[in-house]
């Protein structure tokens, strides 16, 4: 049977442009921070300062919001390097819609990081135990990554399609994953002693929205605060879908470095 | 027998990358099934972007085609799923070579069990064994092009664009591939091919299709381009006795005034024999027959240099640079910017 061309890109994409090695970094590397920092940092930070749980507890829902970098990432760097080894003209040239190429990235980049959360999870599982959530809970964690992971892969995808060297590709990306994780509440709560500049910065940037609903998620606090963070990024990730797609429409399919 | 289906007919295409900047320009051509195509050219001559143009890859800014009975701009899907395309440009993924044969034929819906045998054939007929676990880019040049052409015959399809397959292949690859080319086109499989090598045009082609400056100059057998434009060719005569120096000088008037650049001139020391280049030179061998006939002169050999594919290829290109008075020479292609993809279709 043949299954419809949006899975076969999606199989292509994982069957040839994940090695092991690659796959184990993505996933190894949060799986890490949960490990040492959460242990580490669990010794010496006040849990009144994480909301009067340990740091552990404050990060694992912190690394299941990273997971929607990773699957943003991973689409991204699929995307640019089907332009560098030429795979966009010639999936262009077969059977497929534009369309469809630009939905199995997304859809990969989904895929990527739904697995991802269930991995920090159960590598957050010996440190907080299962956490209590209600299938709300549970629909929003999912709904949050998924969102996530289309704003990232949109904006990664559409920079994908207009810079024409690796180096400036790769040097964006590393800067951005680096602003965007470290800008946000992934690794810290903004409390009322976080400067006036960088708590507003960390409410321009859709991970804050992403963790903070996972945590409530996580605590069973669900609320109005995190209807409005949910909405804050369908938006988001519609406004960088948008652009993928009108990226897609011009893109240059000249030579790349 | 009965004409053969038109399987791809174009009207009048163009793209023009910019107002009034053509890369091609009223190209008008026909396929038949099981035909070979070539387009042969310069480089920027518009021989790949006539491949995108009918492959989808870029929207045709005026003209028409049709391919396999739909229309270019709206065939879509329906369109590429019977084409093949082996692109200039080199695309490969990142898995080994065999794993990249059968991925392929994933893509294109081919059944696990063809995909598998398929892969055995084209791995066998591409010389591919040695390189079956490697992954592309542990190849050598050679063996990606090897590779490129093999996993395109992965799948099924009615007309396969190859462009420029055969660069950086050894003389024997290059000839085995051609040769299942012909196989393939014999069995119906009709092909679109450029080339720089004029030899393999020569070879592989039922017609050629010579693009300058994004304009179709020339579409004929590679005969009958020989015929036409093979330009000046060389002659060589022997004669059995030497000739006496009023003769001599008297052939050499009489080739002379009939437009032949005598090239090797009988002197006393070359006195039994003659070379000269003419354009349309069969025409001047009954006229030497003639004259030493008259003159009681017997000729010992007498062979033209054969018509090759580069000498007409020269003939026309150099004919075509030439601008006419006040004619204002298009730029060159190959400087162009790179080509939209359009919308999502």
């Amino acid at each position: 049977m043949k299954l419809p061309p949006v899975l076969r890109l999606v199989v292509r994409n994982f069957a040839s442009n994940l090695d092991p090695l690659t796959v184990t970094i993505r996933f190894g590397q949060p799986a890490v921070t949960i490990i040492v920092l959460g242990t580490m940092f669990s010794t010496i930070i006040s849990s009144s300062v994480t909301g009067g749980t340990s740091y552990t507890a404050f990060l694992v829902p912190g690394m299941i919001a990273f997971q929607m970098i990773t699957g943003g990432v991973v689409s991204g760097n699929l995307f640019w390097l089907d332009r560098r080894w030429s795979m966009v003209e010639q999936v262009f040239s077969g059977p497929f819609l534009r369309a469809e190429y630009l939905g199995a990235l997304v859809l990969t980049s989904l895929l990527f990081s739904l697995v991802g959360v269930g991995i920090m999870m159960l590598v957050g599982l010996p440190f907080i135990g299962l956490p209590s959530l209600s299938v709300l809970g549970t629909g929003a964690v999912l709904l949050t990554v998924a969102l996530g992971s289309v704003f990232f892969a949109g904006l990664l995808i559409a920079l994908g399609t207009r810079l024409r060297s690796a180096n400036a590709y790769f040097s964006i990306q590393s800067f951005l994953q680096l602003f965007v994780i470290f800008l946000s509440t992934v690794y810290y709560p903004v409390t009322s002693k976080t400067p006036k500049v960088l708590a507003v910065t960390f409410y321009v940037n859709p991970l804050t929205y992403a963790a903070n609903t996972i945590r409530d998620a996580f605590s069973g606090s669900l609320g109005g605060s995190d209807l409005v963070s949910l909405g804050i990024l369908a938006l988001l990730a519609a406004i960088t879908f948008g652009l993928a797609v009108l990226a897609f429409r011009s893109m240059d399919l000249g030579p790349i470095q | 027998m009965p004409p053969k289906e038109l399987v791809l007919e174009t009207n009048d295409l163009g793209y023009a990358y910019a107002p009034d900047r053509f890369a091609i320009r009223h190209l008008s051509v026909g396929l038949h099934r099981g035909e070979v195509l070539g387009l042969l050219g310069r480089n920027g001559a518009g021989k790949t972007t006539t491949v995108r143009l009918l492959t989808t890859l870029l929207p045709p800014t005026e003209g028409s085609a049709t391919v396999l009975g739909m229309d270019l701009r709206t065939g879509g899907r329906a369109l590429r799923s019977r084409l093949g395309v082996v692109l200039q440009s080199e695309s490969l993924d990142f898995v080994s070579v065999e794993r990249n044969l059968t991925l392929y034929a994933f893509l294109w819906g081919v059944p696990r069990e063809v995909a598998k045998s398929r892969a055995e054939e084209m791995i066998e007929l591409f010389e591919l064994e040695a390189a079956r676990p490697r992954k592309p880019w542990a190849l050598s040049g050679g063996e990606r092009r090897r590779f490129q052409v093999a996993r395109e015959l992965m799948h099924d399809m009615d007309i396969l664009f190859l462009d420029e397959p055969t660069v950086g292949l050894d003389a024997i690859a290059r000839r085995r591939i051609l040769r299942y080319l012909k196989v393939r086109a014999e069995r119906g499989l009709s092909i679109i091919f450029t080339t720089h090598i004029l030899h393999e045009a020569d070879l592989l082609c039922d017609r050629i299709a010579i693009l300058h400056l994004g304009k179709l100059i020339a579409l004929d057998t590679a005969e009958g381009l020989k015929q036409k434009y093979g330009g000046a060719r060389e002659v060589s005569v022997g004669f059995v006795t030497p000739l006496p120096a009023p003769l001599r000088l008297e052939l050499v008037a009489g080739l002379q005034a009939r437009g032949a650049v005598v090239v090797e001139p009988v002197s006393a020391v070359t006195a039994d024999r003659i070379a000269f280049r003419a354009t349309g030179a069969e025409e001047l061998l009954p006229w030497l027959s003639q004259w030493a006939h008259s003159r009681s002169i017997a000729i010992e050999r007498m062979s033209v240099e054969e018509a090759t594919l580069e000498s007409a290829f020269l003939g026309m290109i150099g004919e075509a640079d030439e601008p006419e008075d006040g004619e204002e020479k298009e730029p060159p292609t190959d400087h162009l910017p790179p080509g939209r993809l359009g919308g999502l279709a």
